[in-house]
């Protein structure tokens, strides 16, 4: 294993570092809880909070900022957050409006969570909670109660963020929020495995001519392994995967996402991007805005996934709301 | 009837840790059987930790202090077991607070919102083969123990049996939850380790509170 790394148990901790320094002026950061939050932190609206594991990011530890998140508190590569973690996090940046949940669907991160609600709220405080589960490759797997929570997480943030900047009540973020996770769906392909730094190995044995299909963002496998074949095969597999799961219809209006699993050149995501946005036409969608990018990566997996997110006009307003994060090019 | 003290309390917790703590390979062996052979390490680390954080409990009530004790197992059991034996802390810390000392009728209420609370964690029931069926056993006991009127330690005792009784009356039934569900029917003829850890525990405790 080759990677920018000192002690590998550091890891979490010094990329949290990293990310504090180059933003010292609008995060706060609790390194004891892995907690990044806003250094204005609002008190006259909803806050809204995500955990996770790491290894994901940009999600979700880098979309802390003024219409995303309010505060994260990930757990260590790929594991939940501990129940601390998400307490602590809930207690700091509780008000009267209430905190949000954001959970993504696996069993670690279902537990943590329930637990820490029922602790915050016992305290008094009022929190709601958003289950995230969008992937459509399988209906359950290895660290799952159901489907997995992928990519399509950004959606979710990105609307429940900009509504709850806007003043949203708990309950109709809540609302707001599962509508857009029963609107959004995803399915992600792996040509690699990638390693944790604690691990030193690759989690997962995939052969050079091979790829996964349906991969989860821990290296959980997915539908089936199977040969390389070109992008347009490929692409034609996974748009209809995930077109047809809700499905969506002729005259749907969509925000498409390609998103890289972290090890994939932003080349490959534009090309493959392309032969998404055509198939999208021929099938009659009207793609509104577009994604394209390393969202919630699985560390330095070769790989994409294709998210579609069937608009309303809710959601659409919502998704061109101005949003700031620690990530940025200029 | 007496009541449990705080600082017996304390002795409990203190006991079920040194119990998970000697017997981290022999629960790890029973998990391996049949599970992922993590169990008595998962369940060891977290206790550990309780141990090294033992000063800096919030020691105010019996409540604040399980709260204490459930923040570290959750954060610091490896797999399922965190927030399993978490929640058992958390909803009797829950149910203690303010409290200096805890009558059997406040522990028994304790007990079944633990239980509870663990069903609702990871969906097991009663008769899944899980250290549920245990706090279950020793419900019924310590219920029975007050109908009869019998003392605290004996009662103790009694329920201390019933949980160790559990162990083999679970031997042959068929595990529903956790990693050792996936091997169905040939899960028939093993122990369950958190029924049996439920059970070391008890014993240990009646003879540390004699």
């Amino acid at each position: 294993m080759k990677k920018f790394v000192n002690d590998p148990a550091n890891f979490v901790k010094e990329m949290f570092e990293g990310i504090y320094l180059a933003n010292k002026d609008k995060l706060k950061w609790v390194p004891e809880y892995n907690i990044l939050y806003r250094a204005d932190l609002p008190k006259d609206k909803v806050v809204v909070m995500q955990g996770s594991g790491s290894g994901h990011e940009p999600a979700h530890s880098m979309v802390v900022g003024p219409g995303m998140l309010d505060a994260c508190c990930p757990g260590n590569i790929f594991a939940a957050p501990p129940m601390d973690y998400v307490y602590e996090c809930t207690k700091l940046i509780a008000n009267d409006k209430g905190v949000l949940h954001l959970i993504n669907n696996y069993q670690g991160d279902r537990m943590a969570w329930d637990m820490a609600r029922e602790m915050a709220e016992a305290d008094g405080i009022k929190i709601g909670v958003v289950i995230i589960d969008d992937d459509v490759s399988v209906t359950n797997s290895l660290y799952t109660v159901g489907r997995r929570g992928v990519a399509g997480n950004f959606f979710v943030i990105k609307a429940v963020g900009a509504a709850a900047a806007k003043g949203k009540s708990l309950e109709e973020l809540v609302a707001l929020g599962e509508k857009v996770n029963k609107n959004v769906r995803s399915m992600g392909i792996a040509l690699s495995s990638c390693t944790p730094p604690a691990k030193g190995a690759p989690i997962f044995d995939i052969g050079d001519d091979e790829i996964e299909i349906g991969i989860g963002i821990h290296g959980e496998p997915g539908r089936r392994r199977d040969k390389i074949r070109s992008a347009s095969e490929i692409i034609e597999e996974v748009f209809t995967a995930v077109h047809d799961d809700i499905p969506f219809q002729k005259g749907d209006r969509v925000a498409i996402m390609v998103n890289g699993m972290g090890g994939t050149p932003i080349s490959e995501l534009y090309l493959l991007y392309g032969l998404a946005a055509k198939k999208a036409e021929a099938k009659g969608l009207t793609i509104v805005k577009n994604y394209v990018g390393n969202y919630c990566t699985s560390l330095e997996m070769q790989g994409f996934s294709l998210t579609l997110l069937k608009l309303d006009s809710e959601i659409e307003s919502l998704l061109n709301e101005p949003a700031e994060i620690p990530i940025r090019v200029f | 009837m007496d009541k449990l003290s705080q600082q017996q309390v304390e002795l409990i917790v203190r006991t079920m840790a040194e119990t998970a703590i000697k017997n981290e390979a022999y629960f790890s062996e029973l998990d391996a059987v049949m599970g992922d052979a993590d169990f008595g390490v998962s369940l060891a680390g977290g206790f550990k930790a309780v141990l090294a954080q033992w000063d800096k409990f919030d020691m105010s009530s019996i409540g604040s202090f399980l709260l204490s004790v459930s923040k570290e197992i959750t954060g610091n059991t490896g797999g399922c077991s965190g927030p399993v034996w978490g929640t058992l802390f958390m909803r009797c810390g829950m149910a203690f607070k303010g409290k200096a000392d805890v009558s059997l009728d406040e522990i028994i209420a304790a007990f079944k919102s633990a239980i509870e609370g663990i069903m609702k964690r990871g969906g097991a029931q009663i008769g899944d083969k899980t250290l549920i069926d245990a706090l279950d056993a020793i419900v019924k006991s310590f219920e029975k123990s007050v109908a009869d009127n019998t003392p605290l330690l004996e009662a103790f005792r009694k329920a201390s049996d019933a949980a160790v009784e559990m162990r083999e009356t679970t031997k042959d039934w068929v595990a529903k939850r956790g990693r050792q569900s996936f091997t169905g029917d040939r899960s028939i003829g093993t122990y369950d380790p958190g029924i049996v850890a439920i059970g070391d525990m008890s014993k240990a405790i009646v003879a540390a509170l004699s």
